[in-house]
């Protein structure tokens, strides 16, 4: 009862939630290569632009460009209040101990969303009218086409920012050696503000795009962080390209378990991926380039 | 004889009869069950504090050793009809043969694994204990657990099992004081203090964290059974991450390191909710979240520490060194973590 067309299908779909998984994987990944911190408020970073979103267009009832535009200007400042009263505060202590605070902040997060927006899942307007498109053959929902485009499109300008710009230099040089940096007259502080920035655009870009196509609710962030997770350690921790590829994988894979497997444990794929690739792999299937810093 | 020495003995005599008396003066058995429920949750963050605490390793699966003993605790004493000590030697070994399962392979890497693989294992569990129907029940759960029986004693009222858990938790209590100052305590330390240190000292880190692990979800384990026998019931909604995540709270406001803060802090985050009304819920959690942001910028070393403090300044001591909750880095961003497997 193999179905080509349904193949496709879930391929696709796989691919679109596998993208968000990647853009939630990036932001993480992200932060952890540039600072060192594993930062497990990612998920709220997506969950608080998708509130913003869709608060904006349902109850404002802005049409969409400023809509969108006022959510990644939110997503500033979320970047730079994160910033400032977690991770410079706690700049000089330990690894876990910033870990640890950024469940803090997750778990204050979710809770006061859903003290202000209830329990009730909100549904955001659709960008496009039509409900599927014909992509080769495939019928598929023009938002998971929109979500992959916007994945290679970022991880293009990502690529262009890193490597051809000066800014994306001195983001690589503050990530590798601080104090090295700071030697060499690069901003340190501020270059680590402008990567928080870019991470809370990220989870801006993320949220928005994820409110039409899944239930806006204050606990999805923190379970698609959970799978963006597994997909980092699946990518190798630290790796922006093993990001994108884990992301794109546990999605696409987590899709397939659930059609042609058991569609109850659908969860538990990414998980049993995860601690499959830590036996196995663990450093993933790219590795940390960057070794620890001693 | 100092004063503080002279005054020991009758304090420690004054807080024993206090704790024997407790359900005289409280009477309601509505908070004598809040008593033991926080007396349940001490034992289980005592465990986080072994490998958190001691050892310095973040387990974020806490919920899920305490879902494991509760669990076996269930099926053995409803399938098998095996009584309250049965079970009671054989939940706490239960979840520590899963926690070895689970740290063999990642107490081999950095911490940063351990805490992913973690959250990973206690996900899996909890939706295996909600989707197994065959076994667990499902959502259903387990009902009809029976009450500890102890010769012609039964402990089914909450004021009776009162007494029985308030024995354990002394006696485990105590057991984690002789830990600590044990040559073992003294290798989970300095695994804490700098793995690599501590290796270079002859010290066999992967054996203790193996230990650690092992000690922790075994303390989560029997946790798991005395609430079980408790509640009579059990159900796999209560052994979720956010649980998890609160047994870390509980340590990091008690202060992580201490036998008294671990206890202090699961005593209080159970009552303090049940105090304050309006604290239910998500109020409760998002205070909590924001307790934690706090503390640990604030003071990384929890109610324990802070108390530490004064004692010292009251006393006119110089202040102790800053408690190992979370030790300044020696260099670098990335602190204890220096290992590079």
């Amino acid at each position: 009862m193999f179905d080509i067309t349904t193949f496709a299908q879930l391929f696709v779909a796989g691919l679109a939630m596998g993208s968000v998984y990647a853009l939630v994987a990036l932001n993480f990944a992200l932060l952890y290569k540039a600072v060192g911190i594993l930062n497990f408020a990612v998920g709220e970073s997506v969950m608080v632009p998708a509130f913003v979103g869709v608060i904006l267009l349902t109850v404002l009832k802005l049409p969409f460009l400023p809509a969108y535009v006022i959510t990644l200007g939110v997503m500033v400042i979320f970047g730079v209040i994160f910033q400032r009263t977690i991770f410079h505060q706690l700049r000089e202590r330990t690894f876990l101990s910033i870990l640890v605070t950024t469940i803090g902040a997750s778990l204050f997060l979710r809770n006061t969303a859903l003290l202000t927006f209830g329990a009730d899942p909100r549904v955001s307007p659709n960008l496009f009218t039509v409900k599927s498109v014909n992509f080769l053959g495939v019928f598929v929902p023009p938002q998971y086409l929109l979500i992959i485009v916007t994945l290679v499109f970022l991880v293009i300008f990502q690529y262009l920012l890193f490597e051809k710009t000066l800014l994306g230099k001195k983001m690589q040089a503050t990530a590798q050696d601080r104090d090295m940096a700071r030697l060499l007259g690069i901003p340190v502080d501020k270059i680590i503000l402008i990567t928080f920035i870019y991470a809370a655009l990220l989870g801006g870009i993320a949220g928005i795009l994820l409110a039409p196509v899944f239930y806006v609710t204050s606990d999805m962030g923190f379970s698609i962080a959970l799978k963006a997770f597994a997909s980092s350690i699946a990518g190798g921790l630290g790796s922006i390209p093993g990001a994108i590829v884990g992301g794109l994988f546990i999605g696409v894979v987590e899709l397939f378990c659930a059609a042609y497997i058991s569609a109850t444990y659908k969860d538990v794929f990414a998980f049993i991926i995860l601690i499959a690739v830590l036996l196995l792999r663990p450093r993933g299937f790219f590795g940390e380039k960057v070794a620890e810093k001693v | 004889m100092p004063l503080e020495k002279t005054l020991r003995i009758p304090s420690y005599l004054a807080a024993a009869l206090l704790l024997v008396a407790l359900p005289l003066l409280i009477r309601s058995n509505y908070w004598i069950g809040t008593v033991n429920l926080a007396i349940i949750y001490s034992i289980a963050v005592l465990g986080l504090n072994i490998i958190l605490g001691l050892t310095g390793q973040l387990n974020i699966a806490q919920a899920a050793f305490w879902g494991i003993g509760a669990y076996t605790a269930a099926l053995l004493n409803t399938r098998l009809g095996w009584p309250f000590w049965a079970t009671f030697l054989a939940a706490p070994p239960m979840a520590a043969v899963f926690g070895v399962l689970l740290g063999f392979p990642t107490l081999r890497l950095s911490d940063r694994y351990l805490a992913m693989a973690t959250i990973g294992f206690g996900i899996i569990i909890n939706l295996i204990l909600q989707n197994w129907r065959g076994l667990t029940g499902g959502v259903d759960g387990i009902p009809g657990i029976t009450s500890p029986v102890l010769g012609p004693f039964k402990f089914s009222t909450n004021a009776s099992f009162y007494y029985l858990a308030l024995v354990l938790l002394v006696l485990v209590a105590m057991a984690q004081i002789k830990i600590k100052n044990s040559r073992m305590g003294r290798a989970f330390q300095a695994i804490k203090g700098n793995e690599l240190a501590a290796e270079l000292s002859g010290v066999n880190t992967f054996k203790y964290r193996v230990i650690a692990f092992a000690l922790c979800s075994a303390y989560g384990g029997m946790a798991g059974q005395l609430f079980a026998h408790r509640t009579k019931y059990v159900s796999a909604d209560v052994f979720f991450i956010d649980m998890s995540i609160l047994f870390i709270c509980m340590l990091m406001i008690g202060g992580t390191g201490s036998v008294a803060g671990s206890i202090i802090g699961a005593s209080l985050l159970t009552f303090v909710p049940e105090w304050l009304r309006f604290l239910q819920g998500p109020w409760a959690m998002a205070i909590f979240g924001l307790a934690i942001i706090l503390i640990m910028i604030f003071m990384p070393a929890g109610l324990a520490g802070l108390a530490q403090s004064i004692g010292s300044k009251l006393a006119g001591r110089p202040e102790p060194e800053a408690q190992p909750g979370f030790r300044a880095p020696t260099s670098g961003n990335m602190g204890a973590a220096k290992r590079n497997k």
